[in-house]
């Protein structure tokens, strides 16, 4: 056989193809500008409300998914303001409300009494203290994983992680936005964006590193 | 197979016209071949979905410039090889080619030229495949063992489809000397 036919006939273990979960916006034709900030809405609901508020973004340079968590690379700052963590974040609610309501066991930090529990369409949110700082834990009801990355410059930094095996970004520097479901828009922390156990899970701290985060996240358990 | 080409033309349009479900469609249809050339490039899985997600984004955007009496395949290529060509860059390494000869195809039995092939032979045939010049390589990669047309290679490399012939001639020519006689 000649060498064209051998080659040919190799059959190779290739990488599994990862399926592409694209999330599009019509492309804008026009020209680029270096992004100046990224948005980062929570949930698709609270997305949908912000689409609606035409001041409230700029043409979307670049979508990213986790789970119910959308973080977009918009060019245009749309108005926020610095508002306490525990701002918004719906009316106190049971654990047992809470995960009847996300349908799923929540991931919980070790602290005595827990801090109360926080729900708004679909979204329970918790704030406690961490090292003397506040830090708000927010966690969705649902993990599809589709997830669209893309890690380009600009003031905010995007790393893409792993967290206890599983996908995640943290993002950092720079400021952006965070769009809570029936919350004003309000500049947001550092924050680290997760899946597990079938929640997606962010964490937000002003001072929070890479590495407290991924510590917080392993401390976290069903109780 | 002969409707393919005129469906894929009528989802081009649709997709043209901002229907993300048609050019979701096209993603379906090509990203295997798409991240599999990227992974030639890349050596890393992870940089080849980046480099693929990434291609397909700016595809989208730039489907307005494409020539919809063309074929697509290799446009799409070009477009995830040049991603997976600038994440090579700026990883700034090599890995090694983490292609292995499978176990087996998984089919219930083997091909006539995989029965012909056996797997020592497949192996020291990849090893050297592997061993091969950054050039020599993906052209023989690309049009061996993903099986693009010199077209879609061309496109792929960045290169004139003659100059896919001529390197593959010369590719061919030192993976015979470096493959080297069978025991």
């Amino acid at each position: 056989m000649d060498l064209e036919r051998e080659l040919r006939a190799l059959v190779l273990a290739w990488p599994e193809t990862p399926g592409l979960e694209l999330e599009l916006e019509l492309a804008p034709r026009v020209r680029r500008r270096r992004p100046l900030l990224v948005a980062v809405a929570l949930a698709l609901a609270a997305l949908a409300a912000a689409l609606a508020v035409p001041q409230s973004r700029g043409s979307i340079l670049r979508l990213l998914h986790l789970g119910g968590v959308t973080i977009e690379r918009v060019d245009t700052l749309p108005a926020a303001q610095e508002r306490p963590l525990g701002a918004g974040l719906g009316p106190v609610v049971t654990q047992a409300h809470a995960e009847q309501a996300l349908g799923r066991l929540l991931l919980l930090p070790a602290i005595d009494p827990p801090p109360p529990l926080h729900l708004s369409q679909n979204v329970v949110s918790l704030v406690f203290l961490d090292e003397g700082r506040p830090v708000l834990l927010s966690e969705l009801g649902y993990s599809d994983a589709g997830i669209l990355k893309k890690l380009t410059g600009g003031l905010t930094s995007i790393t893409s992680v792993r967290v206890g095996g599983g996908p995640g970004y943290f993002i950092s520097g720079g400021e952006h936005v965070f769009l809570f479901p029936g919350a004003p828009a309000r500049l947001a922390g550092n924050v680290l964006l997760w899946q597990a156990h079938g929640l997606t899970l962010r964490l937000e701290g002003r001072a929070l590193t890479l590495a407290r985060a991924v510590e917080l996240a392993a401390l976290l358990r069903n109780r | 197979m002969e409707g393919r080409p005129r469906e894929e033309q009528e989802l081009v349009l649709r997709a043209r016209r901002g229907d993300e479900r048609a050019y979701g469609k096209l993603v379906r249809a090509h990203e295997e071949i798409a991240f599999r050339v990227a992974y030639l490039i890349t050596r890393n899985a992870a940089d080849a979905e980046e480099a693929a997600q990434d291609g397909f984004v700016k595809a989208w955007r730039a489907l307005g410039r494409f020539r919809t009496s063309e074929p697509l395949r290799p446009w799409l290529l070009r477009i995830v090889a040049n991603e997976a060509r600038n994440r090579r860059r700026s990883a700034g390494r090599r890995e090694h080619l983490a292609l292995r000869a499978a176990a087996s195809s998984g089919e219930a039995a083997p091909s006539p030229e995989e029965a012909a092939v056996g797997a020592d032979e497949r192996r020291r045939l990849l090893a050297a495949l592997d061993e091969l010049p950054e050039q020599a390589r993906l052209v023989l990669a690309c049009r061996y063992l993903l099986g693009l047309s010199e077209d879609e290679t061309a496109a792929a490399l960045g290169v004139r489809r003659g100059t896919v012939k001529s390197r593959s001639a010369r590719a061919l020519e030192r993976l015979r000397e470096g493959y080297g006689p069978r025991a």
